[in-house]
């Protein structure tokens, strides 16, 4: 289904296609109210305006091999303002694609973004990327490397410095400014890295698998790390993220809702919530909530995996030949 | 306590076999380079030894073969009276200012091909050419075009050095790491700053490599266009010399020649390590 449109603060969908994902949709995007009009077939919904729609999103390119391939298939969903978003899927499932579509790095086939009312068409200072290789520039040193994103937005005075300052200290690098990246290990260089986003005070803060290449312990670190940093910077008010990773505990500790996206080309399985409370911290992995949801979320994504898909399919064919 | 295993251990070395110490590895780290460097002398050493002892002993004629004494003797020679210091500056200048120009049009251009697709295909096929065919069958026709004045000198450096120059920019240029431009692109970076502070610093690597092999390539050119059309520098002393039966000072002024390329190379070798310490 399309996603809720925005009307004065009043939403109204179509309820002929199931009060279910009327109410669910409603439910996902947190809504304050709703009234239901049988007689007109609509529901109207009262609720904040989410930071984020991605309506009816279709994500192709054309590829030498495979003619055209697409990524995303229809999906369709809102983010809160403050909330921390976690999209995990099989590999291959189109999630980097997404983000990337998201960053305004590719374009999209059909369907829109819209952050802050606004419909997303390229890249803008409203978004900032924490890229999956580090990608800090190897000539630049900490600092500099962090103070790119003010740089090229023409916002590298006295208050940026001292904001690149703080994030500096905040990732916990504080007295390595001078040091290259050649100088730093994989974790140190994704704190560079998440300190540049942070550096421009995006609006919406995209993450795309940051930690998937680091080993396992560095990893467990940076996602304590990640939490603290998101906790802290901002007030207490975490900004609005999307985190993309293949890794189902790390989405669930560090989201509000978890995104399950199918196998290629990816559309929406399932949105779970993740009600540990916040402020978390490296304990809230061993609480049985937690064991809980992600086991369920990584029963959603096994699911999507291709070979199961394949073994139902078997299945079904089987049940028919009976 | 450890200091007493220590010299125990020491002593069991010294009456039996060695054992393999942190000093032991150290002392084996370090002679490996000074021990090329002894090597490289030393292999000098032999050929020039070799070449001043048949000359003394007559094997060959030093009218004909001159002698590293002779060499050296001329250069000092030459030093002293300063004669040589012309050419050099002579050479030197037409060097320069090839090098000023092939520099001032293959990286710019160089970027601009690189970056350009359609650019590139046009230029690609040109460039190749232009860079694999000996640039010095091009000479008769600049004296040709130019006389034999300063300005063919400087045209054929120019030749010479602008296509590995350029060959080596685009290759920068079109290696350029995508994550870099995605970086410049998700935070909004002006096309004028990705170019000067992403496109340019990374292909600082290969900027340099490419005015290593230019300078290289320009010397000859000039060297070359002095053998055959000179009025000055070292190549036409060299000429000179050999045609008046000097060979202590031709060999003298190849002996300067050496030393020009070494020192060229050698500050174009500091400053690639000195820029581009970043990479590798």
């Amino acid at each position: 289904m399309r996603a809720l449109q925005p009307a004065q603060r009043l939403f109204h969908v179509n309820i002929c296609r199931g009060l279910d994902k009327v109410l669910r949709a409603c439910f996902n995007c947190g809504v304050d109210s709703l009234v239901l009009s049988f007689e007109h077939k609509e529901v109207f919904v009262n609720s904040k305006s989410p930071k984020l729609i991605v309506d009816d999103l279709k994500i192709g390119h054309w590829t030498k091999r495979a003619g055209f391939a697409l990524a995303c298939d229809g999906l369709s969903f809102e983010v809160a303002q403050n909330e921390f978003v976690a999209i995990v899927g099989p590999s291959g499932c189109g999630k980097t694609t997404f983000l990337s579509a998201l960053a305004g790095l590719i374009p999209v086939l059909e369907g829109w973004f819209e952050l802050d009312g606004k419909s997303i068409t390229g890249p803008a200072p409203d978004r900032s990327l924490v890229f999956q290789g580090a990608s800090l520039f190897p000539w630049k040193n900490v600092t500099e490397n962090v103070e790119f994103g003010l740089k090229a937005q023409k916002r590298l005075d006295s208050a940026g410095r001292a904001r690149v300052n703080e994030l500096i200290n905040l990732v916990g690098l504080g007295g390595a400014e001078g040091k290259f990246p050649r100088e730093l290990s994989g974790g140190m260089s994704q704190r560079v890295n998440l300190a540049r986003a942070l550096a421009t005070d995006p609006g919406l803060l995209l993450l795309d698998e940051p930690f998937a290449s680091l080993d396992a312990q560095t990893r467990e670190v940076m996602q304590e790390e990640l939490v603290r940093v998101w906790q802290a910077d901002g007030m207490g008010q975490g900004k609005t993220a999307v985190f993309v990773t293949h890794d189902v505990p790390e989405a669930v500790f560090l989201a509000d809702r978890v995104f399950v996206f199918s196998a290629g080309p990816a559309h929406l399985v399932e949105i779970v919530d993740v009600k540990i409370p916040r402020p978390r911290d490296a304990s809230a992995k061993h609480s049985p909530e937690f064991k809980e949801i992600s086991d369920y979320v990584r029963s959603l994504v096994m699911s999507q995996s291709p070979r199961n898909r394949e073994m139902e399919n078997n299945d079904r064919n089987a049940a028919v030949a009976v | 306590m450890t200091a007493t295993l220590q010299s125990q251990s020491s002593k069991i070395g010294n009456t039996k076999t060695r054992l393999p110490g942190t000093s032991a590895t150290a002392v084996a780290q370090r002679p490996a380079k000074d021990l090329t460097v002894i090597l490289g002398a030393l292999g000098l050493l032999i050929v020039l030894g070799s070449w001043q002892l048949s000359a003394t002993l007559g094997i060959v004629d030093s009218n004909f073969s001159s002698s590293p004494f002779g060499a050296i003797g001329a250069l000092i020679d030459s030093l002293v009276t300063g004669y040589i210091w012309a050419p050099i500056g002579s050479t030197m200048s037409t060097v320069a200012w090839g090098m000023g120009i092939a520099i001032a049009l293959g990286i710019p251009l160089g970027l601009l091909f690189g970056r350009n697709r359609i650019l590139y295909g046009l230029t690609d096929p040109l460039i190749s050419i232009m860079y694999s065919v000996p640039y010095v069958v091009f000479l008769p026709m600049i004296i040709f075009w130019f006389g034999i004045g300063m300005e063919a000198r400087v045209v054929i450096v120019v030749w010479a050095a602008a296509f590995p120059l350029m060959i080596n920019v685009i290759a920068g240029a079109r290696n350029l790491d995508v994550s870099y431009t995605q970086v410049a692109r998700v935070f909004c970076a002006s096309k004028t700053m990705t170019l000067t502070s992403v496109a340019f610093p990374a292909t600082l690597p290969y900027i340099l490599a490419g005015i290593r092999q230019a300078v290289g390539r320009g010397l000859v050119g000039a060297i070359v266009a002095e053998l055959f059309m000179g009025s000055s520098g070292l190549g036409y002393i060299v000429q000179l010399r050999t045609s008046q039966f000097r060979m202590d000072d031709a060999m003298g002024a190849v002996a300067v020649i050496a030393i020009v390329a070494i020192l060229l190379t050698r500050t174009i070798a500091y400053l690639e390590k000195r820029f581009t310490s970043w990479s590798g």
